[in-house]
């Protein structure tokens, strides 16, 4: 069997989702190919200029992981390229892959963009949703991965004046279509999704009237890249807009056009523009039109409140009937119903928040790939398989399976990865490269020897600097022995030639000055490597992004600061060390802390990729909250699921579960922890999941609850109504019990879907039975708004309270009474109720304060795990080899659940499947006769790399220890020692001195350069 | 009147002898400012051409001791430029470089410099219109605060 | 072309005497339209004496860029003179010629000068006659236009400006300098282009750039904003806008925030990319 597997994995996509799948799968051990239909990967993440609910850069906090995905050695990326055919099954697919030609040959084209600067074809880009122009030659935007242009054959009219242009010959016209034959033994498809086509809504004269436009446009007109470099202008006339109207659920929630789901992301996303908008320009005024406000996600309360309170954004709860505009002004009246009452009111600019839609090929994949879509034309999962589509061996991530955004994504992404591994987890290792290169010269107590090597880049550096006086500049600068100058020094042959150098003028340091060392330095090093020299032997003097390009007017200026920066280098260069980076030993099992769906997840997909996993449950069962789930508004059964996981967990001779356990310590770090339980147990292991669950709040003293039987909790009730104990004539239920309150400022997510679930139950049960919501906003995103409206239909009667004026309760002759003021009518509604039921919010566990300083991690105000990153590393903690999945991050379905448990294992995978770790080469270190045990810089240390501990020389004396497992080499912590003891390898302070006495010593050669 | 800056290039050919070429160094973290300063160069985006860049890992990395250097090795004016408070790389290096760089202020003061000399500014992956106006906005300060007071010597 | 300039600035000394006479400057190549003039004096054939001609190899060497900054310089008229089609001393240069005439034609029409005013005619060293024909109907059609608009008026001479500044870009020059062979030689995917499609393209292509242009010389030493470029240069604010985006792309113009809600731009007089 095993051999018939095939150990690499095609990612269909190339967005944020499949960069992640990719970069997981190629870190644990499988080739991937990834397929993307663009000539650039990066998807829509790219094209946003910031991300809520931090405020974060989309393209500063995606840009490495762009970079780190064109240059991995197992990733092969396949750009402009479609999958045509899918044969073969599960563990040995047979795809078909056709890849547009670029008319461009990538191994040649350097990314200089001489060629799009002259070609005289204009057209609009689609990155700035046509808000910009670009060339028939292009790159999608300028940090694009691969950095290769493509000609438009649309536009292009065939002049020629492109290949005139380039330098490298790169420009190749008569390039075929290729096709490929590739095998893989599992497919994630992850195309993402559409934004809705704003015309269809005709009433909101999208397309017709300028100052109406998108969402998405909106977004590159906040971008400081987009058309207007960040000032936010009207399209008509390039005024800033005063008062700016966001229109909500665009194409969402809409069955007059066909997409009745709600698509998720918008009231974020709104919020976010608004603030930022305001953040632009102060007399910016936003106001925002909407039905529900759905700020469902981790913190995203917080973010909504802040939005009002803080920038003072205005929220209209009302759906905009119709826009209409002044033709003399441009500006829109907007008519619309508040309180009741018809309005109207005019703005300056309209921004349309569109919805998400399956993406236009969405049924071409289905056919292709033989999978399911599902009734709205998404890609069909299952509540317990979110990752899986209904062809076995084909997963699915992010917005193709439903609307959602960009944590949830990546979770997705990393989860399809590691079932995608399974599936393949046999034949791992085969088919991954593993870089050979000779051995290290050393160079010990060698004089420096410099080569320096000159870059014209094509006339991008040679038109401005003088790149030959640069060159024999770099001849009169102490230790140098050899400058050249290159036309190209990224080429192949040029490679060659410095490693030819290398080796004639025993070199050993070496000095590029070209581009920028952000995209190029891992080039070089890597060259450098191969003729025998350490990597760090290498530097980098940047005369083109940051000289000749900035100073195009200026050559003899920039002549002079190219020779600085040059001699910077050179002088950093001379105190080069070469740097080792330190192997370390992995223990390849894991530690997986709680024994519910998430860590029973988590645990069973790393036993079958084949590790050990040690599953400590504190109760007496596993299962955890699931099992008082009942029954889910899919249909689906929670408590079958639980218990065949169950077995399948304790029946997995990978798995060791610890039963009535509690951790009593966990120490170590990355690929070495050490963990002892309460009972006395050790076990040492690689990497560590908290999946320690969550649980619900006991709203004690509030409506009640507590004093009347009858007043209980949701899933208190829905345990008595699936046991068939509630009978009755007339429920009420009251949402947001212990959620978006002052103590507890954000939604608890699950609960408004678990109402409606509960609602239909009953009165699919007894149709006549009375039955109340009294909510704040639904929340029932995603396609979870199809059983809002169910409910509806069966006749549960909504009732929104303003969130000041909470419903009262009272107890009158042991009957219940409610009374609430119904905030759309401004009535009175008394209600007379047999069971009251309180949608409670859920908390964290308990042992989460326990827990988090055991492993260094850090918790939200509320308690809840806080990941690495809220949008890009939603399973990590900054502590490496430590993962996180379930409701210990935050209040989540079951199928976000599973998803996040999937991430969690693909991710401590990457730890696990290796035998050996490399750490980073650049890392802090301690010089022991100098440090005094202070301890200053420990708290300084965002990673918890360093650590006071007795000197092992004197143990009386403290010393500090750098832990080089989890230093990333930031640097932060050298600046803090007051004593001189810490440094960092690569960036000593003897080489950054180097570089300022240089830099500012002026131009002094040795020996007079004739100009 | 708050006029984009804008940078075309020095009047008057490649500088005579007579005007003031400030002498700037500038520390930009390798994430945030410093694919900040190369995306003004993608973007063809003009600036004057007297600073230097230095790029360290992180903006916490910038030792108090390296802005000394540099003013004791006559620099005119000092640019760190970091992450924006949320985005460091480093999770939180860059809160560390505000606090440090606020004491450095009031430490060069203390030595006879105006503490507009040495400046801290956030410049984001994606601003390099930022980079540049910053660029143009401490060269022209110091331009105007003319040659650096210190003549060599403790 | 020295030689040319100086002939419109006598013209201009005579101007100041009183009654106007059209100053109409004529290219002639030297094989055919030049010997065709010569010939027509040697046959004493008379013709009115507003033009200026001037002696170039081949018609081609005419850019646009000369015509129109003759008429920055207030020429009435502009005549052109070279061989038949098929019949250049250098193959294929009045091809090239028809094709940098229409473009001129394009930018003059653009910038609001009737292109009438600029004419190309073939006259064949034995065509004495025709050439006296030629200037005499020439200098009279000019005549009935009147003088040029751009001594007297401010926005007039702008827009000439303008249209002389779009003709040096690398844009136009290269689509009207590979057009001709684009048309008939066939492109790197060695297919031929329709002729009506791709003057099409060009046409889109002149205007973008003279409106461009324009923008630069009205907002050059003075700041102006979006809707008042639209309403001097008569195009819609939107379009304007469009424009700014590119000329801000390209560092050619930058923006000042002046207080309240409308920014204006300003022309970068030194760099940029061209």
């Amino acid at each position: 069997m095993a051999s018939d597997k095939i150990g690499a994995v095609m990612v269909v996509g190339g967005g944020i989702s499949g960069m992640q799948s990719a970069l997981d799968l190629a870190d644990s051990g499988y080739k991937v190919y990834l397929v993307e239909k663009q000539p650039s990967i990066g998807g829509t993440m790219a094209q946003l200029d910031k991300t809520f609910p931090t405020n974060d850069c989309a393209m500063c906090i995606m840009a490495p992981k762009l970079v780190a995905t064109g240059r991995h050695h197992n990733i092969d990326l396949i750009t402009n390229a479609e999958v045509a055919i899918v044969d073969g099954q599960a563990g040995n697919f047979s795809v078909t892959v056709k890849q547009k030609a670029f008319r461009v040959d990538p191994t040649k084209c350097t990314g200089c963009g001489s060629c799009a600067q002259k070609c005289p074809i204009e057209t609009t880009n689609e990155y700035d949703e046509n808000t910009k122009v670009r060339k028939a030659i292009y790159v999608r935007y300028p940090q694009a991965v691969p950095l290769v242009y493509s000609i438009d054959p649309d536009r292009c009219i065939g002049c020629g004046i492109c290949s005139e242009e380039c330098k490298a010959k790169a420009v190749d016209y008569d390039q075929k279509e290729k096709v490929l034959e590739i095998k893989v033994g599992s497919i994630i498809v992850s195309p993402g999704f559409d934004e809705f086509n704003a015309r269809l809504k005709t009433e909101y004269g999208y397309g017709v009237y300028k100052n109406v436009v998108t969402s998405i446009e909106f977004e590159r007109i906040l971008s400081a890249t987009g058309p207007y470099m960040g000032t936010v202008l009207r399209p008509s006339d390039g005024d800033i807009p005063e008062k700016v109207a966001f229109i909500q659920c665009v194409g969402s929630r809409d069955e007059h056009c066909g997409n009745e789901y709600c698509s998720s992301v918008c009231c974020m996303y709104s919020t976010k523009e608004a603030i930022i908008a305001k953040e632009h320009g102060g007399n910016i005024k936003p106001s925002i039109f909407y039905m529900d406000m759905r700020a469902f996600g981790k913190e995203f309360d917080e973010y909504y409140n802040r939005a009002q309170n803080e920038y003072g954004i205005r929220y209209v709860r009302s759906r905009v009937a119709a826009v209409s505009e002044d033709p003399r002004t441009n500006n829109l009246k907007i008519r619309f119903v508040e309180n009741g009452e018809p309005k109207e009111e005019e703005f300056n600019m309209v921004v349309l928040a569109v919805g998400l839609r399956p993406p236009a090929d969405n049924e071409n994949l289905s056919r292709i790939m033989k999978f399911k879509l599902n009734e709205d034309g998404f890609a069909q999962t299952g509540v317990f398989t979110p990752v899986e589509t209904s062809r076995p061996g084909v997963f699915v991530s992010g917005a193709f399976s439903a609307p959602k955004d960009i944590p949830m994504t990546v979770a997705e992404a990393s989860g399809a990865a590691a079932k995608a591994g399974t599936e393949v987890a046999t034949a791992r290792n085969t088919l991954v490269t593993k870089k050979e290169y000779p051995k290290e010269t050393n160079v010990e107590g060698q004089e420096p020897r410099i080569g320096v090597f000159v870059c014209h880049c094509g006339i991008n550096i040679g038109g401005v600097v003088n790149v030959p006086e640069v060159m024999e500049y770099a001849k009169s600068l102490p230790n140098v022995v050899v400058s050249e100058q290159n036309l190209y020094t990224c080429s192949q042959d040029t490679q060659e030639k410095i490693k030819e150098k290398i080796k004639e003028h025993k070199l050993n340091r070496v000095v590029v000055a070209s581009c920028t060392p952000r995209t190029h330095e891992p080039l070089f090093q890597n060259t450098i490597r191969e003729a025998g020299l350490n990597a760090y032997l290498f530097e980098m003097a940047n005369i083109r992004d940051q000289c000749s390009w900035i100073h195009m007017h200026e050559p003899k200026a920039a002549t002079k600061k190219a020779k600085d920066l040059v001699r910077m280098a050179v002088a950093k260069s001379r105190l080069l060390e070469p740097l080792e980076s330190l192997t370390l030993n992995v223990n390849q099992s894991a530690l997986v802390v709680g024994g519910g769906v998430s860590g029973m997840t988590a645990a069973l997909e790393l036993a079958k990729q084949g590790f050990k996993v040690h599953l400590v449950e504190r109760e007496k069962q596993l299962g955890g909250n699931a099992l008082k789930l009942h029954f889910l508004p899919s249909g689906d059964d929670p408590v079958a699921f639980v218990k065949q996981l169950d077995k399948q967990v304790t029946s997995n001779p990978n798995i060791t579960v610890y039963m009535n356990a509690k951790i009593k310590n966990i120490d170590g770090y990355v690929g070495n922890f050490k963990t002892t339980l309460e009972s006395g147990e050790q076990m040492e292991h690689g990497a560590v999941i908290l999946a320690i669950g969550g649980e619900e709040y006991k709203p004690v003293g509030e409506y009640l609850y507590g004093k009347n039987k009858n007043v209980m909790t949701l899933l208190e009730f829905k345990d008595k109504l699936s046991k068939g104990e509630a009978k009755g004539n007339e429920y009420v239920f009251i949402q947001c019990v212990g959620s978006r309150e002052d103590k507890h400022p954000n939604c608890s997510r699950v609960c408004c879907t678990g109402t409606m679930s509960a609602a239909k139950k009953i009165k699919e049960k007894d149709p006549n039975a009375k039955v109340w919501v009294l909510y704040r906003d639904i929340r029932t995103y995603g396609f979870r708004e199809k059983y809002y409206k169910e409910a509806s239909q069966a006749g549960v009667k909504f009732v929104r309270f303003e969130d000041k004026e909470k419903p009262k309760v009272e107890e009158k002759a042991g009957k219940l009474e409610v009374s609430v003021k119904d905030e759309d009518t401004g009535k009175n509604i008394e209600m007379k109720p047999d069971y009251l039921v309180l949608a409670a919010g859920t908390r964290p566990q308990e042992d989460a304060g326990k827990l988090a300083p055991m492993c260094k991690v850090p918790q939200t105000k509320e308690g809840f795990f806080l990941e690495a990153h809220m949008k890009l590393r939603p399973v990590d903690f900054a502590t490496e080899g430590i993962y996180l999945a379930g409701l210990a991050h935050g209040p989540k379905f079951l199928d976000e659940s599973i998803a996040q448990a999937l991430a969690a294992s693909a991710r401590a995978v990457t730890v696990l499947s290796k035998k050996t770790l490399e750490a980073e080469g650049i890392v802090a270190s301690i010089d022991e006769t100098l440090c005094d045990g202070c301890g200053m810089c420990v708290p300084v240390c965002e990673y918890k790399a360093l650590e006071v501990v007795a000197d092992k020389k004197d143990p009386k004396k403290k010393i500090v220890e750098v832990n080089v497992g989890l230093c990333k080499g930031c640097g932060a912590c050298v600046g803090t020692c007051p004593a001189g003891a810490l440094t960092q390898k690569g960036y000593k302070d003897t080489q950054i001195y180097a570089m300022i006495d240089a830099a500012l010593e002026g131009d002094k050669p040795k020996q007079e350069v004739k100009e | 009147m708050n006029s984009e800056a804008v940078h075309a290039g020095s009047h008057g050919g490649d500088g005579g002898s007579e005007h003031f070429e400030p002498k700037i160094l500038v520390f930009c973290c390798n994430w945030c400012s410093y694919a900040g300063a190369d995306l003004a160069g993608v973007s063809r985006l003009q600036m004057p051409p007297y600073f230097r860049t230095i790029r360290v890992m992180c903006s916490a990395r910038v030792d108090p001791e390296f802005v000394i250097r540099a003013f004791e090795k006559g620099a005119d004016g000092v640019l760190v430029a970091g992450c924006h408070p949320a985005d460091c790389h480093y999770i939180g290096g860059n809160y560390r470089t505000r606090r440090r760089m606020a004491l450095m202020k009031m430490l060069i003061q203390q030595f006879g410099f105006d503490p507009d000399r040495l400046r801290l500014e956030w410049v984001s992956a994606g601003e390099g219109e930022k980079f540049q106006k910053t660029i143009i906005e401490f060269t022209n300060t110091v331009k105007e605060m003319g040659p650096t007071p210190y003549k060599g010597g403790v | 072309m020295a030689e040319a300039q100086h002939a419109i600035s006598e013209a201009k000394h005579d101007e100041k005497a009183g009654s106007w006479e059209p100053k109409i400057v004529g290219f002639l190549c030297n094989w055919c339209s030049y010997a065709g003039a010569d010939l027509c004096g040697v046959s004493r054939y008379q013709y009115p004496t507003n033009i200026r001609t001037v002696r170039v190899m081949c018609s081609t060497r005419i850019s646009p860029h000369i015509v129109l900054d003759l008429f920055k310089a207030g020429a009435d008229g502009i005549l052109l003179g070279g061989c038949h089609i098929g019949d250049c001393h250098y193959i294929s240069g009045n091809f090239y010629t028809e094709k940098r005439v229409r473009l001129m034609k394009k930018l003059l029409e653009d910038a609001g000068v009737d292109p009438s005013r600029l004419r190309l005619e073939w006259v064949s060293a034995s065509e004495g006659e025709k050439f006296s024909k030629v200037v005499t109907e020439f200098t009279d059609h000019v005549r009935k236009l009147g003088p040029s608009a751009v001594k007297k008026q401010e926005a007039a001479k702008a827009k000439v400006m303008a249209a002389d500044d779009a003709s040096v870009t690398f844009r136009l020059r290269a689509l009207v300098g590979k057009e001709y062979n684009l048309e008939t030689k066939g492109n790197v995917y060695k297919n031929t282009l329709d002729k009506a499609e791709l003057e099409k393209l060009i046409d889109v292509a002149t205007m973008d750039e003279f409106e461009r242009s324009l923008i630069l010389v009205l907002a050059k030493g003075k700041s102006r904003s979006v809707k008042e470029l639209g309403s001097i240069m008569e195009v819609p604010t939107d379009k304007v806008l469009r424009h700014i985006v590119v000329l801000r792309q390209k560092n050619l113009i930058s923006m000042e925030h002046p207080e309240g809600f409308t920014p204006t731009y300003r022309t970068i007089e030194i760099g940029g990319e061209q």
